[in-house]
Parts: structure tokens; sequence; C-alpha cells
């Protein structure tokens, strides 16, 4: 018996490269959006305007307190209601890229912090104005302690992303729970399932372990 | 939309959300105890001099982190059943809950212990302790002060994890909202008035932490 | 009391510790000095094997420390270590550091251990601090809690590993004082330390050590004012010239 579940799973094997395409799709879409989001609200949230530091910090909380379940609910369920008509694989984009946005918010506003602020009092001096600042001086240096958490980050995205499953959109851990009504052994089904996150995960968490090990060093050298 | 926003039906369904709420507060406590318990088992094999035990902990702690908790939930949910063990919903949901969590855990307290200065442990060999007393009055007090910012954000995420477990039909919060919608087909009421009670969950948590880590930081006079 | 016979230690390919052969008696106070990595701290980390020897042989008060089998605790209980960095609990008051050994380790009643402690806080001169925390004492008042916590066991051996090289200035003569106390009681002494006041007041011997190997055995007096090796003559040149 045994065995030909086994065949019959690789026998879907087609069907699972087709959710891992699918898994890649929907979270580099919103690995691209999310990071372009999440820098400009980092800059926000660090930067002088104390309103705008109060609603990017007001939206980040609402995200943080929120299970991503609930809003993937929540966007796909909620916005045709005020017109926006949505298919699964665009809701779950969005849904996403607002996640992966508000983390990378933090880790941008983190990093910009951090930076000693007798940089910016010698730029100052120097005459630079504040977004030139920003760009030559502090955004690099930043660069250093966001690095290592923002790929981190997204580790974190394609272990999220497989909670799109739940609208339909057919990712890996949706062929996984596809298949296992066909081929009833939860263990192999799951097992390849798990596999193939593994596979695309564990090199970006040692990529993020490395980097966090070679910026700790580059900045020791100072 | 706001217009025409049902505050009856919320009202209606309000016994229904406060079961799910305690049904929330219920199973992640529970999958808390769980976590801190085999985080501190699964730390312990990591550090031990046992390579065997060291290893297994360390696969066990990189599964789980490289893969979704939503495919670890499938993988007890329909994998358990495939091996002939029927257990309710709920403890499949606890068991998945704890033992990703469980890996966090271990992970928080390994930076905790790492963290502490080898001349302390050194001390305390000199004066004869043992390493279960070093453990206990030296290097287990100090981990606790280091790592109780992180331990409690991971509790806050292990409940909003919690609500992958309505996707095994679990009665908890998300699924409560899960019902609006299905039943009455308001999923603005439905997943709106779910989300408020996760917030207000977050904020607890929060506040929690914060008036803990004062506690802590007032001991040790930091 | 203490006894090493032909000593050899390595650190990977680094022989640090080359053919020591020593011998501490009851109540002596020994001072070991020398230029850094010449082996002078593992020295003394090697008797209650915080560092442990690969060959040779390693004695106190009878007991065979280089012995696999033996065991530590009981050996360690009756010997004081006093660290360059201090290394008191943070989370413990000074009175606290004091006892948690003697609670443990020696199994006293909370009282007794308690009494104990607070005499030796007194009598390192910190009788008004022992319910502070360590970060709330200064250099020299850790390093003095730290000499306390090792009276506390009521040890048979005192040993020191540069006790005051991590202190400024102005408190490096309030750790000497109890240190020189101590050595005027009788206590077994054996310090690690550039102190040469201290150690012309209260030595009985200067070891002078280089590269892993004891060079010169003197009283203070002698080896200071007339040292017998080049490398001797070098090495006070350098500490005296600065």
């Amino acid at each position: 018996m045994w065995s030909f579940y086994f065949h019959e799973l690789m026998r879907s094997m087609p069907f699972f490269l087709k959710g891992v395409y699918m898994t890649v799709a929907v979270a580099g879409l919103s690995l691209i959006f999310g990071t372009i989001i999440g820098f400009i609200a980092g800059i926000l949230r660090a930067g002088r305007n104390k309103p705008a530091r109060f609603i990017v910090g007001a939206w980040v909380d609402l995200i943080r307190g929120t299970p991503f379940l609930v809003q993937v609910f929540i966007i796909f369920f909620i916005l045709p209601g005020i017109g926006i008509e949505l298919e699964a694989f665009p809701a779950a984009v969005i849904a996403l890229t607002n996640l992966t946005a508000s983390f990378i918010c933090e880790i941008v506003a983190g990093g910009i912090i951090a930076v000693p602020q007798g940089q910016r009092e010698a730029a100052t001096a120097a005459g630079l104005s504040y977004y030139q600042q920003l760009r030559f001086i502090v955004l690099p240096q930043a660069m250093r302690t966001i690095l290592p958490p923002l790929v981190g980050q997204y580790v974190l995205l394609v272990k999220d992303s497989s909670v799109v499953s739940a609208i339909g959109v057919v990712d890996i851990t949706r062929v996984g729970w596809l298949t296992v009504q066909r081929v009833p052994e939860g263990l192999m089904v799951f097992g390849l399932v798990g596999l193939l996150y593994f596979a695309i995960c564990y090199p970006l968490i040692n990529l993020s372990g490395f980097l966090e090990r070679r910026m700790t060093v580059a900045s020791t050298k100072l | 939309m706001l217009e025409t926003f049902n505050f009856r039906v919320i009202l209606e369904y309000m016994p229904l959300y406060g079961q799910c709420f305690l049904a929330t507060l219920w199973l992640s406590a529970l999958s808390l105890l769980g976590a801190i318990i085999v985080g501190i088992i699964a730390c312990a094999m990591r550090l031990s001099k046992s390579r065997a035990l060291s290893t297994i902990a360390g696969i066990y702690i990189e599964s789980i982190r490289s893969t979704p908790l939503l495919v670890q939930l499938y993988f007890f949910y329909f994998g358990l059943p495939s091996m002939g063990v029927m257990l309710p919903e709920w403890v499949t949901g606890v068991i998945a809950l704890t033992l990703n969590s469980g890996a966090y855990y271990a992970e928080i307290i390994r930076s905790g212990i790492q963290g502490i200065h080898f001349g302390q442990i050194e001390a305390g060999i000199a004066s004869g302790l043992s390493y279960f007393q070093r453990m206990r009055y030296i290097i287990l007090p100090q981990a606790l002060g280091a790592t109780i910012r992180p331990m409690l954000g991971q509790a806050i995420i292990l409940v909003k994890d919690s609500s992958l477990l309505s996707l095994i039909s679990i009665v908890e919060l998300t699924r409560a909202g899960q019902l609006l919608t299905s039943e009455r087909f308001m999923p603005a009421e439905g997943f709106l008035t779910t989300a408020a009670f996760y917030l207000v969950l977050y904020y607890m948590l929060k506040a929690f932490s914060g008036w803990a880590e004062k506690r802590l930081i007032f001991r040790e006079a930091h | 009391m203490i006894s090493f016979k032909n000593v050899n230690k390595w650190y990977g390919e680094l022989h640090v510790l080359n053919k020591v052969d020593l011998e501490v008696e009851k109540g002596e106070v020994v001072v070991v000095c020398g230029p850094s990595g010449s082996g002078k701290s593992t020295l003394i980390r090697c008797i209650n094997r915080l560092e442990p020897i690969q060959k040779g042989e390693l004695f106190v008060d009878g007991m065979a420390v280089h012995d696999k089998k033996i065991n530590m605790t009981k050996i360690r209980a009756d010997i004081g270590f006093i660290f360059q960095s201090f290394n008191l609990y943070p989370h413990m008051t000074a009175l606290e550091n004091t006892t948690i050994a003697p609670l443990k380790v020696k199994k006293m009643k909370r009282e007794e251990a308690e009494k104990i402690g607070r005499k030796m806080l007194t009598r390192v001169g910190l009788a008004d601090r022992m319910d502070h925390y360590p970060t709330q004492l200064s250099g020299g008042q850790q390093q003095r809690v730290a000499i306390a916590r090792g009276l506390t066991m009521k040890p048979k051996i005192m040993l020191f590993d540069e006790p005051t090289s991590a202190l400024d200035p102005e408190m490096i003569h309030e750790v000497l004082d109890v240190m020189r106390d101590l050595a005027k009681e009788g206590m077994t002494m054996m310090a690690v330390t550039h102190e040469m006041g201290f150690a012309r007041e209260v030595a009985s011997r200067v070891i002078f050590m280089d590269e892993g190997t004891i060079i010169e055995v003197a009283p203070p007096n002698d080896f200071f004012t007339n040292p017998q090796t080049d490398r001797g003559k070098t090495f006070l040149q350098s500490i005296l010239t600065h």
C-alpha cells in the first residue's frame, strides 16, 4: 500500500512543481513590493515628521497585533465590500506585501536610528541637507545593521506565504492539501511539502547568519 | 460599508466570540507551557556534550525553523491518522503549536545562556559549585532576565499562530469570524471583530511584557 | 601545601608550561611574575584545575589534582580564587555573592553562612555595602567583595590572578591592604602580580617565569635588586621604566 501511495505521490510531482512556482511567485512579488514600501515607511518612521511617525507606527502595530490569516481574510473578503473585486492571487500578494512592508519598516527604522548621532552632526556641519545626509551618510551605514534581519525577514515571508493557501492560492501547501485527499499518506505528502520549503528556506537562513557575522566583523574593523 | 456595519449581529454573536476568545486563550496557554518545557529540554540537548543529543536537537530546531507552521500543522493533522493515531483536533493543534514554538524557545534560551560572561561560570567552578548548581544559581537566573523580552515576543507570535488552528476545524477566535461569514455573509463584521479581540490580547501581552521587564531589571539593579 | 612535579601543559602546539617544579609550603606567600604569555596565569589556574595539565603531577594538600578521577569539589572548596575581572555574580548582592558557595557546596546552614559572610565583608572594609549589587560598587570594592567571597569558604589556600591589573590606580592599594593583612595572618597565598611593594613586604619568594619555564626563584629583595638572569634583568627594566 505504502509503495502504491509513494508511486502516486511521484506522479504528482509536476503538480508540486507548479506549487513551487506559485509560492515563489507570490513570495517574490511580495518581496519586491514589500521591500520598496517597507524602506519608504521605515524612513518615515525614523524621520522628523511626528504625524508621519505616528501613523506609520499605528499601521505597524495593527499588523503586528493581528494574525496574518485574519489579515488575509479581511483583504480577500472585505475589500470587495468597498468595491474592489479581488481574486485569490492578487489578494494574497497584497496581504503578504502589507505584512512584509510593516516588518521591514521596523528593521529599516531601527537601522537608521542605530547610526551614531555624531555622523549626522558631522554631515550637518559640512552643510549637507537632511535627504543628502540620509542618502550618502546614514543609509549606507544603516545597511550594515539592516541586511541580516532583512534576509531573515525574507525567510519569514516564504513561510508566511503558506497561509494564503487558505484562500485557495495553489502554492506548495495547497498542492499538498489537495494531494492528501487522493493519497491519504499525510506523513509522506507533507514530508515532501516540508522538504520543498526547507530547500528554499534553509539556504536563506544560513545566508542571513553569514551576513550577520560578516557585518559584525566589518564594523569592528572600523 | 461603514453605514451598513451591523452591530446587532455582532452582539448576537458575542457569546460565541466570548467562548472562542477563551478557547484561544486556553489553547495558547497550554501550548505556551508545553513550548517552554520543550524549549528547555531541546536547549539542554543542544548544549550538551553528547554529539548524538546535540545533533538530534539540531535537526529538530532547524526543521521547524525552515518550514511553515501551517505545513507542520497539516503534517500532524493528516499524518497522525495515517499512522493509526486518532486524536481530537485540538490536541493535534496544541502539539503542532508546542513543537513549533518549542524550537524557537530553545534558540532564545540558548542565546540567553551563551550571552553570560564566561568569567562568572569560572568563578562558580572555582568555588566548587557543581554543573547543576551553576545552572540553577548563576546561569539560569541571568539568562531569564536577558530573555524575558524575546520570550514574551514569541508568546505573542504563538497567540497569533493559534489562528491557523481554525483551518483544522478548531473553534477559536478566527473560526468565529469564519462562522459569521459563512452563516450570515458578513465578513466585515466577522473578521473585524475577530481582529479586535486579537488586538486586545496583543496589548495585554505587551503591557505584561513591559511590567515583567521592569520588575526583573529592578531586581538585577542593572 | 602545593606541589608541582615536572608539570607540562600544551595549548595545541604551544608549550605553555614547561617542566615546572615548584613547592609551596603552608603559610608561604609566593609571588609569580613575568612578561605576558609567560604562563604565570596558567600556572595558578592549574592548581584548582580551571586548566588541566597534560603531563606531570600536581598535589594540593596531599590530593592529586592531575588525577582525572579525583573529586575536585572538595579541593576547590578549600581554595579561594580571585580573578582579574572580579567575576562577581551581578544578580546577587555582595552578601549573597559570599554565601552562595558555602550554602551549596559546603552545605552550611544559612545563619552560619551569613554570619561568616558578614564577618568577611567587614574584614575587607565593606560592612556598609553588604546589600549592594556589584554594579553599585567601584572596581576596588568589587574586588574586595571577591576576596570576601573566597574567604567565606574558610579556605586553606588563596590564589590571586592579577588581582589589581583591572583597577584604576587609586583603588589598587585598598585591595593590596587586604591581601597584605591576609598574608600577615598566615594564609598560604600565591599571587600573580607586578606589585613589587606588596611582594617586598610579604612574599617569601618571587617566582619569575618566561615562556612557560621558571627562570628564577629568589626572595623578593634579592630578585628586585639583583636579578641573576638576563631575562630577569630585562623584565625588571621594562616594568620599572613605565
